[in-house]
Formats: structure tokens, sequence, C-alpha cells
């Protein structure tokens, strides 16, 4: 029996995440001491919380994406877009709460498959396919709204009851919502039939097709996941917020894949980890009211996301040079 | 004759696993056109990378006008007037004929291209070639037997000595072929010394002076091109002792049913009418020279490229193949002669890659039942023999030849009954190719059917039942194992002289 190397990819995968999450402590307990304390009350957390929540649901949807070998740009203003076509509807035509919610998700939904089926049927490509469905999704928020802001319903308003999904009373319900829908994420890429082609055909598409595999179903099928996932990440959004305008979210995208990316999933797909991406999501939100708890305007947030998409992606571009 | 202006004396070059060139010799003298042959795998190129630059030799002398010399790199055997005009055009489409001609050393004036001068330069050259072309046409506009003129000419721009073709006629039409020789006849009269690599016999005969024959990495031996036969040729390149027991009769009994039909299967240049069988228990040998269309027809009948025409039968039925689903649906699986790219997925395990192609047989409700699973790749690891610590161990991490083992494991679990095999011993060494070819002897006594595409002689007549030749994306023979011999092989497999 020759001997050889025993599988160091995924060993290093598990390193990688327990270095994430002391990352993450260690980040928590300096904004901390820098805010003097001021960073670990209540409060303070739940704006994170409410951060987390709604990046979290992008940045699951993007991973599926990014694990075929896509990527996504549209994500933050498609989750814009259905957050402010459902709320006009509810609050101009008068559809609604549950209904209002569906639509969120529906559109959301429906955007997934605009980019999956270009993107696997027609072979465009994903950056060119998710720039162009970005600007779709801003016009059409913005016409659809005359280009107004549009408050969804306080917690005192008897429509105000879909705030429960972000927290009811004590009970942080966003976060056991979050981390349910992210269990059943892993399960879908790690234990269906859809997460296994999905990350083979990221790997390697030609001989996922050679074995006789409908390569475009599969691709397309992870656009329409991460399609609902944003739709959904809409509702937790004016859950925490209420209020949004239209003509922005492009922030987001940015955020969303850097919190994916720097929990070990590759841009040259094949490789993802959901609860990489969890973690990621953790510490880009901590990282969001760090900045604004030490004073600084969101402005040194965006500086500081984009390089870390960088160093994550370039991390990721080195080890594997390494390998090969 | 003219006197040598380059001699290429003991070349030896060796790749991990691959003794490329073994002592070979090569003599060129000036104003002659000598033919490189050999088979595939010869070494040919390798000898003219060697040439210029792109290896490094192990060991040898190259001696050019006079002076012992090692190019470097290309840049430095082109400055010294070796040039080679490479098979695959190397030019820039949306560029302008001269554009291409001078690129990497454009005419300036000042910072700006001086596109003036080199248009004017480059109408110099043409004419001094007899060739029409203008040069502020775009290359994409040109025939592809035009952009080779413009190789060629860019060569002799470079005041070339010795210019190499290595196979210039692969893409050309009869007329471009003809005034391409135009071309060298007229650099033969300017004492231009040319290395001319083709398969093409009839080529051979009306261009070339001197032939020189290499066969498996050593040089043969050189003849003059009005001596000699076709036969002459072939027989310097095929002529080894073939030391693996070769088959002398098909295993394959008289009455067993044809399992596959392919009929005028039309796909592109490289497949033209096709037509053949298969039988129940058979291996099928698929020769022929490179670029003869083998890999194309059978990625055309395994639905993988698209086809113009042809009818296929499965079982006496006549079936519709599309796409490799389509093909997989009736039993066929194909292994690729780059596996990498498209066999395996190497960043997935063991198990992971058996299932691909059966996948919806290990589902528990939405869920893949993953204890199946690996208990099923373990079934495969064990009776291939396939070396690997685990079914859990990433493909990548494998062997060439236990990769080809999982490879057959995904067709196998499968439960397909016929089995392109492309090449299956590429890149596979010595003991592992034996354990493969003993696989799959074992798996044609078992019933299954298998097409096997090879580039080695060897391996042929050792492997195959019955043998299908092509040449140029045609068919142009099939003989029964006990006729076969590496003569009639390679005379179907290499073009008839006009």
């Amino acid at each position: 029996m020759e001997k050889i190397k025993q599988n160091a990819f995924v060993k290093k995968a598990g390193f990688n995440r327990i270095i994430l999450v002391g990352v993450m402590l260690l980040m928590y307990l300096a904004f901390g001491a820098l805010t003097k304390g001021n960073f670990f009350g209540m409060s303070r957390i739940l704006n994170i919380m409410n951060y987390v929540y709604f990046l979290g649901f992008l940045s699951l949807g993007v991973t599926f994406v990014i694990a075929t070998g896509g990527i996504d740009f549209s994500i933050g203003p498609v989750m814009f877009c259905c957050a402010l076509v459902s709320g006009y509807s509810f609050l101009t035509h008068g559809v609604p709460m549950a209904v209002a919610l569906v639509l969120s998700v529906v559109i959301g939904l429906l955007f997934g498959i605009f980019n999956g089926y270009l993107v696997a049927y027609w072979k465009v490509p994903p950056f060119i396919v998710s720039m162009a469905s970005m600007n779709i999704a801003k016009g059409i928020a913005a016409v659809f709204t005359k280009t107004q802001s549009v408050s969804w319903p306080q917690s005192s308003d008897p429509n105000g009851w879909y705030r429960n999904f972000v927290k009811m009373g004590n009970i942080p319900t966003g976060l056991i919502i979050f981390l349910v829908a992210a269990i059943i994420c892993g399960i879908i890429l790690n234990k269906t039939k859809a997460g296994r082609y999905i990350l083979c055909l990221g790997s390697n598409k030609e001989a996922v097709r050679l074995s006789g595999v409908d390569v475009k179903k599969w691709e397309m099928l992870a656009y329409v996941i991460c399609g609902i996932l944003v739709g959904i990440a809409a509702i937790f959004f004016v859950g925490a917020y209420t209020t949004v305008q239209p003509g922005y979210g492009d922030q987001y995208n940015n955020e969303a894949i850097a919190g994916c990316v720097m929990g070990g999933t590759s841009m040259a797909g094949g490789l993802a980890s959901i609860g990489g991406t969890v973690i990621g999501v953790l510490i880009i939100s901590l990282l969001q009211q760090g900045i604004l708890a030490l004073g600084f305007s969101k402005d040194y947030q965006f500086i500081i996301t984009g390089f870390i998409v960088i160093a994550a992606v370039y991390a990721d571009v080195s080890a594997r040079r390494r390998k090969n | 004759m003219g006197e040598v202006i380059l001699t290429m004396k003991g070349i030896d070059k060796s790749f991990p696993g691959v003794h490329a060139l073994d002592h070979v010799d090569l003599e060129v003298r000036k104003g002659e056109v000598l033919a490189l042959m050999g088979e595939n795998g010869a070494g040919k190129s390798t000898l003219m990378k060697v040439l210029t630059g792109i290896y490094k030799k192990d060991s040898g002398t190259i001696t050019y006008e006079g002076k012992e010399v090692e190019f470097k790199n290309t840049r430095e055997a082109q400055d010294a007037g070796v040039v080679i005009v490479h098979q695959e055009l190397n030019m820039l489409g949306h560029l302008t004929v001269a554009q291409n001609l001078f690129i990497g050393r454009e005419f300036k004036k000042g910072i700006t291209i001086d596109d003036k001068k080199m248009n004017e330069e480059a109408k110099k050259l043409f004419e001094k070639l007899n060739v029409d072309i203008d040069p502020t046409e775009k290359m994409s506009n040109l025939t592809v037997g035009k952009q080779q003129m413009c190789e060629i000419a860019k060569a002799v721009s470079f005041d070339a000595k010795v210019i190499i073709f290595d196979e210039p006629s692969a893409a050309l039409t009869e007329a471009e072929i003809e005034e391409m020789f135009k071309i060298i006849r007229d650099l033969k009269k300017k004492d231009i010394a040319m290395v001319y690599i083709s398969h093409r016999m009839d080529e051979i005969k009306v261009i070339t002076d001197r032939v020189t024959v290499m066969r498996d990495g050593t040089y043969v031996g050189t003849l003059i091109t009005k001596d000699c036969t076709k036969e002459d040729i072939i027989n310097m390149m095929v002529g080894r002792v073939i030391y693996e027991d070769p088959k002398t009769h098909s295993a394959v009994p008289a009455d067993a049913p044809v399992v596959l039909k392919v009929e005028n299967l039309n796909a592109g240049k490289m497949v033209q009418n096709v037509s053949f069988e298969l039988h129940k228990g058979e291996i099928l040998g698929f020769s022929g020279l490179m670029g003869a269309g083998r890999t194309e027809t059978a990625r055309a009948l395994f639905g993988a490229d698209p086809k113009e025409s042809g009818d296929i039968y499965i079982n006496g039925e006549k079936v519709t193949i599309n796409s490799p689903e389509d093909a997989v649906k009736y039993g066929i699986g194909y292994l690729s002669e780059d596996r990498k790219r498209y066999g395996i997925v190497v960043q997935k395990t063991v198990a992971e890659n058996t299932t691909m192609a059966c996948l919806y047989n290990f589902m528990k409700g939405i869920f893949i039942d993953k204890k199946k699973e690996e208990k099923v790749a373990q079934d495969y690891v064990d009776a291939l023999a396939t070396k690997t610590p685990g079914v859990d161990q990433l493909v990548v991490n494998l062997s060439g030849g236990n990769q080809q083992k999982v490879v057959i494991a995904k067709w196998l679990a499968r439960n397909c009954d016929i089995l392109i095999f492309d090449e299956p011993t590429r890149g596979i060494d010595v003991g592992a190719k034996n354990e493969i070819y003993k696989l799959m002897n074992k798996l044609a006594a078992e019933g299954k059917s298998i097409i096997m595409i090879s580039s080695e002689m060897t391996e042929i007549l050792r492997m195959s039942d019955r043998i299908v030749i092509m040449c140029e994306g045609k068919k142009t023979g099939e003989i029964d194992i006990a006729e076969a011999t590496q003569e009639n092989i390679m005379n179907l497999a290499t073009r008839e002289i006009n």
C-alpha cells in the first residue's frame, strides 16, 4: 500500500474556522476595551444581532452561488427591491401583511430564477448577469415606489407582528430562525443531491456533465436558493429597521460576500462552508457595529470590508497556488 | 546538395518516467527540405523544442553554422535565424496583418507605433515571397491558408536560415497547400533550410528532399525521398519489436450480438461518415495518428459534442443521443483521455466520484445515504484494487492509474455496458498500465463491450479484438486482430499518395 498524504485540506478548513472564532472573540474584546465597556451593553448586542440576521441570510444565499464558481452582486439591491415592493404593496395597495411577506420571498425567488437561467442556460457570465440585475432591481423598486422610501409598520401597529420574527419580547426569535436556516442550508449543501452536484460542478463542471448529470439544472438551482434567501433577508431587514429607501443596497453585497469568503468558501467554486459563513457574518457585523461604536462613520466600514474581501480571496488563491 | 547548416548529435532528453529522446541525430542542409517523420510520441516535437530552446537538453550537441550553440529560448533561436512555424496559428485576429507580423518589435515613431512603415515593410516581405496579402487587412478576415502564409512570412522576416514547419498543412485545403509549397520551393532557392513535420505521405513525396524517421525517441535513419516508397518509410516508423504478447486472435465468439451500431456519424471536419459495429464482450481498438478524429468520434457518439447526422443503434434499437445524459441513460460510459479535466472531480472524494453518475441509487428520501455510498465505493476499491487509504480520500491525492480506476468504478457503478476508453493508459506508469489492461480484459470477459481509442501501436495490438483505423476524420479500414500488423495499420492511418 503506497502512502498517501492524509486529507490536509479538510483539516485545514477546520483549523481556519477555529482561528476565525478566535479573531471574532478578540475583536469583541478589543471593541469592548476601546469603548470602555460600552460595547458589552445589551442594546449594542441587539444592534449587532439585527445586523447579523439579514446579512446572514444574504451570505447564506450567496454561499450557494459561490459554491458553483459563480458570483452574485445583485443580492443587496434585490433585498431592497423585495422590501420596497412588498412594503409598498402593503401600505398603498392594501395587501395583507402575510401576503406582503410571501411576496417578498417570491420577488427574491423570481430574481434567482432570472439570474440562474441566464447563467446556466444562456451561459452569460455571472458577473455580468448580476451586475445587470442589480440595476434592474434598483430600477423596479424605484419605479414601483415612485422613488419614495417605504416605512413598514412599527411594533405597536396591529400589523407590526412581522417584527416578532426578529424579536418576540425577550426571545431572540431572529437568532433561532437564522440558526435553523443555517442548519437547513448546511444539510442541503452536504447531504442532498442538490448540494453534492452544486459543489461538484463548482469544482469541475465538465466532468460532472460528462457523467450524465444535468448540470444546468443544478447550477440554476443554486441561484434560485440564493434568491429565496434574499427574499427572507428582506423580511429581517425591515423587521429590524422598518424603513427602506430605493436606490441603495449595494453595500451589503460586499459584506455578504466577505462573510462567505472569510468563512472558507472558495471563490473558485467547489468548496463551501455554511458554518464558516455564519462565523464570517458575525465578524462582519461585529466590525460594523464596532466601527460605529468607536465614533467613525459608516464609510470607514466600506473601506475595511473592501480590503477584507481582497485579503480573503487572496488567501484562498494563494492557498490553491501552493497546493498545485 | 547544399552544405550542412545545422547538426544535432546525440541529443538526449528525459522527463520524469519518460526517456523522450535517446541520443537522436539530425542533420539539415542549406536549401533542402528535410521531412521529420514518426508515429505519435516518437519525439519529433520534443526534438524541435530542444532545438529552439523550449526544452533544455540533458546531453548532446547542436552545431549551427559551424558553431556549437544552445538557445535559451525561442527568442534567442529566432535572433540566430532558427524559427518554428506552429501548427496552431499564433495570430491575433483583431490586429492587421502587418501588426501581427511585427508584434513585439513594432516600428516606432517617437512613442507612437508607425503603422505606415510596418505596412510598407510587410508589403515588401510579401512581394519577396510572391504572396498576395494586403498588410492592412484584419487577420481574422483571412482564410486559414492565408494566415499560415503570414506565419511563414513572419518566420522569413526574422531573417531565418532554418525554418521548422510543425504539421503546417493540417488545417489547409489542397489549393492552400499547393500555394504553401510554392513558397517553400521559393525559399529553397534562397538557400533556406527547412524541417517539415507531417504525417501526410503524399506531401512528403512532393516537397521534401530527404526523410529522417524517428521511433520511440530514437533516430532510425534517413532516406532520400525520391528513392524510397511509402512502405520503406512505414517500415522504419513501426519496425519495433513488440515485447508484450500481442493478441493473435479475437476472443469474441463469432455469433456475439451487436450491442452498438453507429451509421454515418458526422460531426464537423473531424468526423465524416463514420460507421462501425461493436459486439458484446469485444474490445474494439480505434487506431490512427494525432488528429485522425477518434476522440471527436467518441465525443459525438457520447453526446458530449453536437453531431450533424448519423444513426446510433443500441441492441438493435435506434436511439437519440443529444447529451451525455442520454448516452449514460443507454448505458454508455466515456473515459476521457484527459482525466483531470473530463473524468473526475479531483477535489472530491473517491466515494463521491464513484457515485457521480448514479447518485439516484443512493438516496434515502432527499438525503444521500452516505453509508451505502461508502460501502459501494469500498466494494469497487476492492474489486479494482484501487490504491487509496480510504474512500473518503480526495481523488487529487491518488496516482494517475488509481484515478483511472476511480473513473472506471464510476461507470461500473452506473452499470454501463458500453465503455469508451480514450487513451486508457496515458500518463500511467508501466506497472499500473498492466493492471488497467488486465481489468479491461476482465470487463470484456464479463460481457462489457469496450471501445478503446489508443495512439500506442503496442496497446492496440495487445488489447483489441478488432481494429478500426481512422485518418483525417474518415474511417479508412477495419482489421481483425488475426490479420493486423503494424504495417497494415500504419498504411491505413496515413494518407495515400495521390
